[in-house]
């Protein structure tokens, strides 16, 4: 009599191809997952999908004027759609439609109509601009029958352009940024990007640093 | 010839098998057949479409109105080719019929869950059943949504934009994975190519795997079978055999069925790509998904914004409305049959106004949808001066429970009249039947 059992030593057929299975599914999900890891593409920046910078000038994004300059004796109280234009590294112009974020609303008020919080020293002469991305889905906003106020189609948001966008009803989270401008002769020409982080970003703290890393791979 | 073949595939064992399944007869039980054949013509029309599609969404020359060589009229190639599809002989027509067949596909197949809940035909032993089928469900769903995006018109653009934002708002993994699944950041280069290999390759071979599983269970399970099966022939299998009784009637059936869609499809138009135009820098005003996922945009609609940061990831308002609450809903439905604890085997389609808490918990949910779809005309309410802006998401909200309530009680109330008026009968009955004697 021995205390040990005495064990059988072959490998039973049934444990076998149950250890071949749990090997072979293992393999399978991890190179799966190292498969999937190329569903993400890379992000390269280019100027086209870079943010709006300091400097850009607005241009129209209606495709009837697409890429015209946008004056001010066109704006009203109704937004008017524009993109910014940069310049490429090598120096020609090129719009940022890359990033449909970028769409910007321009707006003309009474300089007296605009009310705290919209940054006043970020506007001139009552010439407006705020990011035209809801920032609840990321669908493009539009003022309908004639209301200043900005409603979104998708999940009806709505927004004060005279108050610094600030949400007046629906599902948004938080107003739309306003963008810093001046009049240079003609033109619009921008003097900051979104003032705080626009859709599509988590806070601040998260625009600045992209926007900072932007500008110098541009520079 | 036939023994030519019976002595290699052994037709006769088939035959036994699968040809002589019985399909109980009753006029019910074609909502399922109805949502298969759907699929089948969705599968013909779809290969037709795919043929003339381009899955692109780089910019190419329009065709049709190629501008001057210093500024030509550029289009995103999947828009143009839907352009060019419409202008096929039947083209539009062919269009439309997908459409129509992918809207009617799905209200056959909630139809066909409805059958099922309401004759408790989900208890055992048919659980596994109803969780594939609920799998068809989201699958179909998701099948449907990529398919909007396909033709790239703005209101495709829009869409897969808020489709994106959701994917998007999952916290922590949100970016990583909305970018992985639409080949990068929004609209990315890729974007098109990517959703055509879901449509087409991935969801409906996933479909397909899932409706062959479905159907197998159920031939193997057996159809419950009707309650006049039980006065017929007690635990017996009543109905007719598919070869040669039902095959002619499904053949008639999916040929009318057919040709009532392309009727619609000739006469009804469905997602004019040229009304909607390019993607454009404007929006498209009036924006509503398909009526099975109003109720989704309408949860969006009414539920008030907030971002609350938990350990770096961010949970927002859109991902409570369009990823917690339909999760939440999808879980309850798959829950169904955990919630009945019969232990025998479930042989008979029951009467609905039998099990008044499930028929009433039905009838709530689907008004607790109804309303919640309604939420999604939230613009149109207010612009119409029913509601207005400071007091419609409350009413909406108040709505959203009063209303399944109501229906809940209501429904009890009803089955119990139903019942009291029974009995009432069967007591009047007994009553004359001793005084005859």
């Amino acid at each position: 009599m021995t205390r040990y059992k005495k064990q059988d030593p072959e490998l039973t057929r049934r444990k076998f191809i149950n250890v071949a299975m749990g090997t072979g599914a293992a393999v399978g999900t991890l190179s799966l997952v190292s498969a999937l890891g190329i569903a993400k593409p890379v992000f390269r920046l280019t100027a086209d999908k870079a943010p709006p910078l300091k400097g850009d000038v607005l241009v129209h994004a209606d495709a009837a004027k697409y890429g015209q300059p946008v004056k001010p004796s066109e704006l009203s109280e109704l937004a008017v759609i524009a993109y910014p234009m940069g310049r490429n590294k090598d120096g020609s112009t090129v719009i940022r439609a890359g990033e449909p974020n970028n769409q910007v609303g321009v707006y003309k008020f009474e300089p007296s109509a605009l009310q705290a919080p919209t940054k006043i020293d970020a506007t001139d002469n009552g010439i407006v601009v705020y990011s035209n991305t809801c920032t609840h889905a990321g669908c493009f906003p539009k003022s309908v029958n004639n209301q200043f106020i900005v409603n979104c189609p998708c999940h009806s948001g709505q927004y004060e352009p005279r108050q610094g966008c600030k949400v007046i009803g629906g599902p948004p989270p938080k107003p739309m940024p306003q963008l810093g401008v001046k009049v240079e002769g003609e033109q619009l020409v921008l003097t900051s990007s979104f003032l705080t982080s626009p859709y599509g970003y988590k806070n601040d703290e998260e625009w600045e640093a992209y926007l900072k890393q932007a500008e110098e791979l541009l520079a | 010839m036939n023994q030519w073949l019976d002595d290699r595939l052994h037709i006769s064992r088939l035959n036994d098998k699968f040809l002589r399944k019985a399909f109980p007869v009753h006029h019910s039980f074609f909502l399922g057949e109805i949502t298969l054949f759907s699929l089948i013509v969705l599968i013909i029309t779809g290969i037709l479409l795919a043929l003339a599609y381009e899955p692109s969404n780089s910019m190419v020359v329009n065709s049709f109105d190629p501008g001057t060589a210093a500024k030509p009229n550029m289009l995103p190639a999947a828009y143009h080719s839907a352009l060019k599809i419409n202008a096929m002989p039947f083209g539009d027509m062919l269009r439309r019929t997908h459409h129509w067949m992918a809207n009617i596909m799905i209200a056959a197949a909630v139809l066909h869950l409805m059958r099922v809940y309401f004759t408790g035909a989900f208890k055992k032993p048919r659980e596994i059943n109803w969780w594939i089928g609920m799998l068809l469900l989201i699958f179909a769903g998701l099948t449907a949504v990529t398919g909007y995006i396909l033709p790239y018109d703005n209101y495709a653009y829009s869409t897969v934009k808020v489709i994106y934002a959701i994917t998007a708002s999952v916290p922590w993994v949100g970016d990583w994975l909305a970018q992985a699944a639409f080949a990068g950041r929004f609209p990315g280069d890729g974007i098109i190519p990517r959703i055509y290999g879901y449509h087409i390759m991935l969801l409906p071979g996933i479909l397909l795997a899932m409706t062959a599983a479905h159907m197998l269970i159920m031939i193997k399970q057996k159809h419950t079978q009707p309650q006049y099966a039980k006065r017929l022939a007690y635990k017996k299998i009543v109905g007719v055999p598919l070869m040669t009784q039902q095959t002619p009637i499904m053949l008639m059936l999916a040929l009318l069925f057919t040709g009532l869609v392309m009727l619609f499809a000739a006469f009804i138009p469905v997602h004019p790509v040229e009304f909607f135009g390019p993607p454009s820098s404007s929006g498209v005003s009036n924006i509503k998904p398909d009526w099975y996922l109003l109720w989704v945009f309408g949860a969006l609609a009414i539920i008030p914004g907030f971002e609350v940061e938990i350990l770096g990831g961010t949970i927002s308002a859109e991902f409570i409305g369009a990823m917690v609450f339909p999760g939440i809903v999808i879980g309850l439905m798959f829950a169904v049959p955990m919630l009945d604890r019969s232990k025998d085997n479930q042989y008979y389609a029951e009467n609905p106004t039998n099990s008044p808490v499930r028929l009433a918990a039905g009838v709530a949910f689907m008004a607790m949808m109804l309303v919640m779809s309604v939420a999604g005309y939230k613009p149109e309410l207010i612009e119409s001066r029913l509601l207005t802006t400071n007091n419609a998401n409350a009413i909406l909200w108040i709505l959203t429970f009063v209303i399944p309530a109501l229906s809940y009680f209501g429904t009890i109330g009803i089955v119990r009249g139903i019942r009291a008026l029974r009995e009432a009968d069967e007591r009047e009955t007994l009553a004359h039947a001793h005084a005859d004697d």
